[in-house]
């Protein structure tokens, strides 16, 4: 087992959402994704994490199974786009489990299975939300952001699923019908806390509780539920309770992304997973730490803030008037299917005779360095170094200034152009840069993914958060 | 095999500007009117048995009628071979070489090379969001057109410590220049500091390191050079021509000091005329950016390269100057209608050799001029003409 983490750097604070709405109050922060974030980029940020720590090459992963509330195509290739980011084998199989926050649970407990019944040997769980609550509802000072990632291993591991438990009861909690946009609130909350949250939470927990677990990973969906389960069940604040007040409520993602940093030590860890009329808790017995537990929690800290309206744009709530001028090259259309592997893979074709690799494959029929047409198709370097770079101030929507952009010589010798995470404030002719998907664009109603770079500073680096493989 | 020489012997453009009022056949008639009009002995159009047309926008702008029978119908000519030229910043400049060709073949004897562009029936964003989202899906998206010249500015000032304010002289010495001539898009006098303080628009480059978006037409007439006399006692001649292409893409450059393009379109140019840069009196190169000017005479070899910027702050290429370039104005001021833009650097490069630049007129000491287009995706194309009053 090896485990991943990843966050938006952006917070929003909890105030500045009560403000807007005429309350008073308003208590902490919540993550919330970048114009060019979404669950998909990172789940693809906390998978590949998971599989650095893992020390695992990612083309022997057997499948992804992935728990979201809302994939990022209502109905659309949500799965083969995350597992061919991913650089997994046009093979791989696993799952994506959605409909409620309970799904992260989902896909944890449906790996598992895959595994036990040997149909999987490496199974990459990733479980994320980014919360769209509708807007005025109380629950948008905690709906957050992340992503965690958890590779299962056949044998080998030091940590295992030790006891699962689900209890169900078909109630509306936090919903959204077919056509609505933000998520609804809960209709009464004294309701929701007495008769449905407190009672099937607190009996799954009791029933894990009999394992003599160490720590708690335990859902707190409004910032006072958390607590009151825990007295139940904990002494002092449960270890999910770090993750909460980062990040807020992730969803799909806080069960697990509340339990890696507890996985840090050989350890017994309860783990609860509430929504859609669910509750399921498993126990997670380590041996010893666990890889890549001791660094997530570097993947939620920090952050800079934004402001209540600029969430509202990036979630698609707060929309300009007139009509939008589409992209020349639909999302639908043969460019796409053509590039698809290219884009999402990061492939390269390196020249059989001189070495040169040429980006991107499908335009490159004759070498660029020596004419030669005998290529072999190769996964690109993730890093590498900019040798020049402009910061693009004049986008019309839907792109976003200031847009950085950069010429980089990867660390393979392949050079490629490619926009830039953040303003370009921090970019500069011999900067180190790494490689993370990014939502490009969000056109006629679907989300374009792509590579893009970003600097490399200290712990929002994939490779110097996580260190090397324990 | 020995061609035929050609002679220009009729050249003018409209006034550049935002053309909102006229249509694109309209501006296409005051171009042909422009050039026969300056025909010296006088001009019958239907002398002319060959057109090419320039015309860049192509889908992207609703004209994907302008093939090559537009234009004859338009300015009188239904009925004349034409052919549409697209090959990007150039397609002006490659139209003048194909009707050239097409003149010293033997299989036309006199040519009208015409360019006309709509800039600006289409948004400024509609223009900037064609061009962002062109090409492969994602590698080149976000890709303005400054985006494929400021790489180069910021890898030329890391190498050759190129200042802003080096920039900023190309752009105050063309404004200089465009504000004494009549057909220039913008006719106002700029300082350096006008420019490092304008607005950014794609780092390191601002609002006036850029041309702007500019509609016009250009046109000129060419002739078997035994002609020439039944039309002027001035001629000039097309001395020489060249064109060349390099990657497409940005990533595929080995260098991002130079224009390769450029520098071989130009090497084609010198030798087919039997001149050398030193001999060429006044030059009207691509300046879309004021970084562009700069690569533009060094791969040009009018200065050593890296000392572009130097040059240029130096006054190098001021009228006055060594190697006058861009007394026009160049695209910078005069406007950059995309079709046009060569044919309306050729005119420019007509007068000067006919002594008709007025306030702008420089020495004539070898009696060549030379004229320059780079451009497409990641500069991938570049056309050369060097016209000469020597017979």
């Amino acid at each position: 087992m090896a485990v991943g983490a990843a966050a938006p750097a952006r917070r929003l604070a909890a105030a500045n959402v009560a403000g807007a709405w005429g309350r008073g109050g308003g208590r902490g922060q919540v993550a919330v994704c970048a114009p060019d974030e979404d669950v998909l980029t990172l789940s693809a940020e906390a998978a590949a994490r998971a599989i650095a720590s893992s020390g695992l090459q990612n083309d022997i992963v057997d499948g992804v199974w992935w728990g979201t509330t809302r994939p990022p195509f209502a109905e659309g290739p949500s799965h083969s786009v995350l597992a061919s980011a991913l650089g997994l084998s046009s093979h791989s199989g696993g799952a994506l489990c959605s409909g409620s926050p309970h799904a992260g649970m989902d896909a944890l407990l449906a790996a598992a299975d895959a595994i036990a019944a040997g149909t999987a040997r490496v199974a990459m769980v990733v479980a994320a939300d980014a919360l769209v609550p509708g807007p005025g509802t109380t629950y948008e000072e905690r709906a957050g952001a992340a992503a965690a990632a958890v590779v299962l291993v056949s044998d080998g591991g030091n940590a295992s699923i030790a006891a699962r438990i689900t209890r169900t009861h078909p109630f509306l909690d936090r919903y959204r019908a077919d056509g609505e946009f933000g998520t609804r609130d809960v209709y009464d909350s004294r309701l929701f806390r007495e008769e449905v949250f407190l009672p099937i939470v607190g009996e799954v927990g009791e029933q894990l509780a009999s394992l003599d677990v160490d720590e708690w990973s335990l859902p707190d969906p409004d910032g006072r539920l958390g607590a009151a389960i825990g007295r139940k069940l904990a002494e002092g604040a449960p270890a999910s309770a770090g993750a909460y007040t980062a990040v807020g409520d992730t969803g799909a993602a806080a069960p697990l992304l509340g339990a890696l940093g507890a996985l840090d030590a050989a350890r017994t860890v309860g783990v609860i997973g509430f929504g859609g009329g669910r509750a399921t808790g498993i126990v997670i017995d380590a041996e010893g730490p666990v890889r890549g537990a001791a660094a997530a929690a570097d993947a939620w800290a920090g952050g800079q803030p934004v402001s209540y309206a600029e969430a509202l744009r990036v979630r698609g709530q707060l929309q300009p008037t007139g009509e939008t001028i589409p992209m020349g090259v639909p999302p639908q259309s043969a460019p796409f299917v053509r590039g698809a592997e290219e884009m999402l893979g990061l492939l390269g074709a390196r020249c059989v005779d001189c070495g040169t690799i040429n980006t991107p494959p499908t335009i490159h029929p004759y070498c660029i360095s020596c004419g030669s047409t005998k290529f072999e198709l190769v996964p690109l370097a993730r890093r590498g170094v900019v040798h020049t770079f402009v910061v693009n101030h004049t986008m019309p929507p839907p792109f976003e200034a200031p847009l950085p952009l950069a010429v980089i010589d990867l660390d393979d010798g392949a050079r490629v152009m490619l926009q830039v995470v953040g303003d370009g404030s921090d970019m500069q002719i011999g900067a180190r840069v790494e490689l993370v998907l990014r939502r490009y664009a969000f056109e006629r109603g679907v989300p374009v993914y792509g590579f893009k770079a970003r600097a490399v500073s200290g712990m929002r680096s994939t490779e110097e958060s996580m260190g090397a493989p324990g | 095999m020995s061609w035929n020489r050609v002679a220009v012997v009729g050249a003018g453009l409209i006034k550049f500007g935002e053309l909102f009022e006229q249509s694109y056949e309209q501006m296409a008639a005051g171009a042909f009117q422009a050039a026969t009009g300056a025909v010296d002995r006088g001009f019958d159009p239907q002398d002319i048995d060959g057109v090419f047309i320039a015309t860049q926008r192509g889908s992207l702008w609703g004209q994907e009628g302008i093939g090559g029978n537009t234009v004859p119908t338009a300015i009188g000519l239904a009925g004349v071979p034409c052919t549409r030229i697209e090959n990007a910043c150039p397609s002006g400049s490659d139209a003048f070489r194909i009707g050239a060709m097409a003149v010293a073949s033997g299989v036309h004897d006199a040519v009208l090379v015409i360019g006309v562009e709509k800039m600006r029936d289409k948004s400024t964003d509609e223009g900037l969001l064609s061009r962002a989202a062109a090409g492969h899906p994602v590698l080149t998206r976000g890709e303005t057109a400054p985006v494929l010249f400021a790489p180069f500015a910021t890898r030329h000032m890391h190498e050759y410590g190129t200042t802003r304010e080096m920039l900023a002289s190309v752009a105050v010495k063309n404004h200089h220049n465009g504000a004494r001539d009549p057909y220039a898009h913008f006719q106002n006098e700029i300082t350096i500091d006008d420019v490092l303080k304008s607005a950014p628009v794609c780092h390191p480059l601002h609002l006036l390191d850029c041309c702007p978006q500019t509609d016009g037409a250009a046109a000129a007439i060419l002739v078997n050079a035994d002609r020439a006399g039944e039309f002027t006692d001035k001629p000039v001649y097309v001395a020489g021509f060249g064109v060349a292409t390099d990657h497409p893409y940005l990533h595929e450059k080995q260098s991002f000091t130079g224009l390769k393009a450029t520098a071989l379109a130009g090497e084609r140019a010198y030798r087919m005329a039997g001149v050398e840069p030193g001999q060429i009196d006044c030059a009207e190169v691509h300046d879309c950016f004021t970084i562009t000017e700069i690569l533009d005479i060094e791969d040009l070899g009018f200065v050593d390269k890296g000392k572009g910027g130097v040059a240029s702050l130096d006054g190098e290429t001021s009228l006055t100057g060594r190697i006058p370039v861009n007394t026009s104005g160049g695209l910078l001021a005069k406007g950059h209608p995309i079709g046009a833009t060569g044919v309306a650097q050729l005119t420019e490069c007509w007068w000067q050799l006919r002594g008709e630049a007025g306030e702008r007129q420089v020495e004539s000491r070898h009696g060549y001029a030379l004229q320059h287009n780079v451009g497409g995706r990641g500069s991938g194309v570049s056309v050369v003409n060097i016209l000469t009053t020597n017979p």
